[in-house]
């Protein structure tokens, strides 16, 4: 129930409602129905949704060491323009895992060049795994 | 370490070629009971199959390592695309896949491996081993969901599939294509009819031997495992792929196991062989199925079975069929197995499963409790499409016989209330008798059509009259080993043409005859 509440709330303001005016309105729909009480929980379910439309939105760029971000980032140009992604929307985080390469994560895609992922598709290969 | 291992990693790094395509993916947005909730994968299709990343975050050694709780990559299913995420079934161990875990889009619809390669081998539901005798030679993927073929590719079941059950080749016999349904009670011998169907096809010639598919869902890993000795130790193995879903492994695999055994059998099919798939059972499966459903919040419907339940089954066994010459002329026989409770045919998925198919062969469990077996219910038993495929040769001596079991059946019932009999009645009762114990046959020793011909033929020239019933089978036994070793010629005139000429039955009456005077001790009842 909380969860159908904070997505209808998500979408009044996508529609262009402000903020003030589409909690107004919640408020006034759950208090016609009795059920003020689920307030606090749809604003946990909202903060939820939030956060996943901000790590769905959002494109990382991992590195293994922070000197390669300016080739990982020049080599991914190519890439980010054909997915109509501006370099200044791109956070850089490091991965000392990735070994080398990077790894580019966000809006459902990822391309991974990294040396880690390479060498897995050789043991993968090799062991027939 | 060993050079030519070497040899091999210097060789694949030489030729490795990065793979640098940019892929789908999604997240994990909550897991639970085999079912994933993905947020992403916009664009996935229905069907399709996921990879769940299990690398990411880990260093390049730990990611090496095989995880817990199995090896190889770990696939799932997509079942229901909704309209801000996706849910998914996982094919493999659910503890392998946590919140937030990214999960690839593969643009592969499911499908297994089949071919030669994988005769005598017990395989999953995903057609992985699972015998320990390592991967398969030569393989060729088989969508596990196909379309089945249509009328223009199908022609009529006109060859029979011989089962070696002397009561369902004489009354309910089966033809190639056909879809035949064995249902009955638990411990009532279903499973025994399917394996001994798969032993009985060692006598078929190797050309037109079909290929045996057992499908176990939801079965124990004992069972399994003694089905797969006696087979082995049958020497059937060899034209058999056992598929293994058993009661552990995961709702998702116990449903995908029939779908996964018909697709390793249209490879045969349309490859113009005949073949044979059993699905052990389909009430095992509809259960799965259920389980998924309601974990996947589709409405349930009656006794909690989703809307599509008919469907399941429908589409599965659709894909059996007979094909024209122009399709090459193969052959799908399925032989669906579904247990019922305290003999009720009339609940939801027998019902369903009895509309789809060819016919019934109905286990009951008071007659095998008699001691009757197989215990086949010949009076609700049917088979509605094999007399075409019945040879004229069986035609010719069990033409009579459902009628002669009707009237015993209803006789027995009479007599149980009736002092005196008249002379006819008693007669009929007595051959009655005599047949009921010429159609018994012990568990793992299926007769070829030939045998069971010349037994019943003799059964028909009352042969067995002069018999103790309790002697039957012992005379059964004797006088086959007497044909098989004085009388082949006759045995293999039965097998060869499938039909009994004047001439035959005149040399089969002359070997009954010479039985009789050499065994004159077993036909002393009313002396």
């Amino acid at each position: 129930m909380d969860k159908a509440y904070a997505a209808a709330l998500w979408k009044i303001v996508e529609g262009g409602a402000t903020p003030k005016s589409a909690v107004k309105t919640l408020r006034e729909a759950l208090a016609a129905r009795g059920r003020t009480g689920l307030l606090p929980r749809i604003s946990k379910a909202f903060a939820r949704l939030a956060s996943r439309a901000e790590v769905k939105s959002a494109v990382v760029l991992k590195i293994a060491r922070e000197k390669d971000e300016k080739t990982s980032l020049k080599e991914a140009r190519t890439l980010l323009a054909n997915e109509s992604i501006r370099p200044s929307e791109v956070k850089t985080s490091i991965d000392e895992n990735l070994i080398g390469g990077w790894r580019l994560e966000g809006r459902e895609l990822l391309h991974d060049v990294s040396y880690k992922k390479q060498l897995l598709d050789i043991y993968e290969n090799v062991s027939g795994r | 370490m060993d050079k030519s291992i070497v040899q091999k990693i210097i060789k694949e790094i030489e030729h490795f070629v990065p793979k640098t395509d940019t892929e789908h993916v999604g997240r994990v947005t909550s897991v639970g009971d085999g079912v994933v909730a993905i947020d992403g994968l916009s664009r996935a299709v229905m069907g399709e199959i996921v990879e769940f990343e299990e690398t990411a975050g880990k260093t390049l050694a730990k990611g090496m390592d095989p995880p817990a709780g199995g090896a190889g990559v770990l696939y799932g299913l997509i079942l229901n695309l909704e309209e801000d995420e996706v849910r998914a079934t996982i094919l493999g161990d659910s503890a392998r896949v946590n919140e937030g875990m990214m999960v690839k889009s593969t643009g592969r619809i499911l499908s297994v491996p089949s071919g030669d390669g994988l005769l005598g081998r017990v395989v999953s539901a995903l057609g992985e081993p699972l015998d320990g005798k390592g991967p398969f030679k030569k393989t060729t993927m088989m969508p596990v969901e196909r379309e089945s073929y249509g009328v223009i590719d199908r022609k009529s079941v006109s060859v029979p599939l011989q089962t070696g059950i002397k009561a369902i080749d004489s009354m309910i016999p089966i033809g190639r294509g056909q879809r035949e349904l064995i249902i009955g009670d638990r411990s009532t011998g279903k499973t025994t009819i399917a394996i001994d169907t798969i032993i009985n096809q060692k006598n078929e010639p190797e050309d037109k031997r079909p290929i045996c598919i057992y499908v176990a869902i939801g079965q124990k890993e004992s069972k399994t495992a003694r089905i797969v000795a006696q087979l082995m130790e049958a020497d059937a193995m060899k034209y058999t792929i056992v598929v293994d879903a058993p009661a552990s492994a995961p709702a998702a695999l116990q449903f995908l196991a029939p779908y996964a055994g018909v697709a390793m059998g249209e490879y045969f099919m349309d490859k113009g062989r005949d073949v044979l798939v059993i699905y052990d059972d389909l009430s095992k499966q509809a259960t799965a199925y259920r389980q998924l459903s309601l974990l996947l919040r589709r409405p349930p419907g009656r006794e909690a079975y989703p809307g599509d339940i008919f469907y399941l089954h429908s589409r599965l066994l659709e894909r059996s069929a007979r094909l024209s010459d122009e399709k090459g002329g193969g052959s799908l026989t399925a032989l669906p197995i579904i247990e019922t409770q305290d003999g009720d045919v009339a609940t939801y998925i027998p019902t369903n499963v009895i509309s789809i198919t060819d016919g019934q062969i109905f286990l009951d469990s008071s007659l095998f409790n008699k001691g009757i077996r197989p215990a086949i219910d010949v009076g609700i038993s049917v088979s509605r499409v094999g007399s075409s495929a019945q040879t004229k040769a069986m035609k010719s001596v069990a033409g009579t016989l459902r009628l002669v079991l009707a009237q015993f059946r209803e006789l027995e019932a009479f007599m149980q209330f009736a002092q005196d009999l008249d002379k006819t009645t008693a007669e009929r009762i007595e051959s009655g008798r005599r047949m009921v114990e010429v159609l018994k046959q012990r568990n793992g020793s299926p007769l070829p059509i030939e045998k069971q011909v010349a037994v019943l033929y003799a059964a028909d020239q009352k042969f067995f009259a002069d018999v103790a019933t309790a002697r039957v089978s012992e005379v059964e036994k004797s006088l086959i080993e007497f044909l098989d070793g004085q009388h082949s010629k006759e045995l293999a005139e039965i097998k060869n043409t499938g039909v009994i000429s004047d001439k035959l039955k005149t040399a089969l009456n002359r070997a009954l005859a010479e039985f009789r005077l050499a065994h004159r001790e077993l036909f002393a009842i009313n002396k």
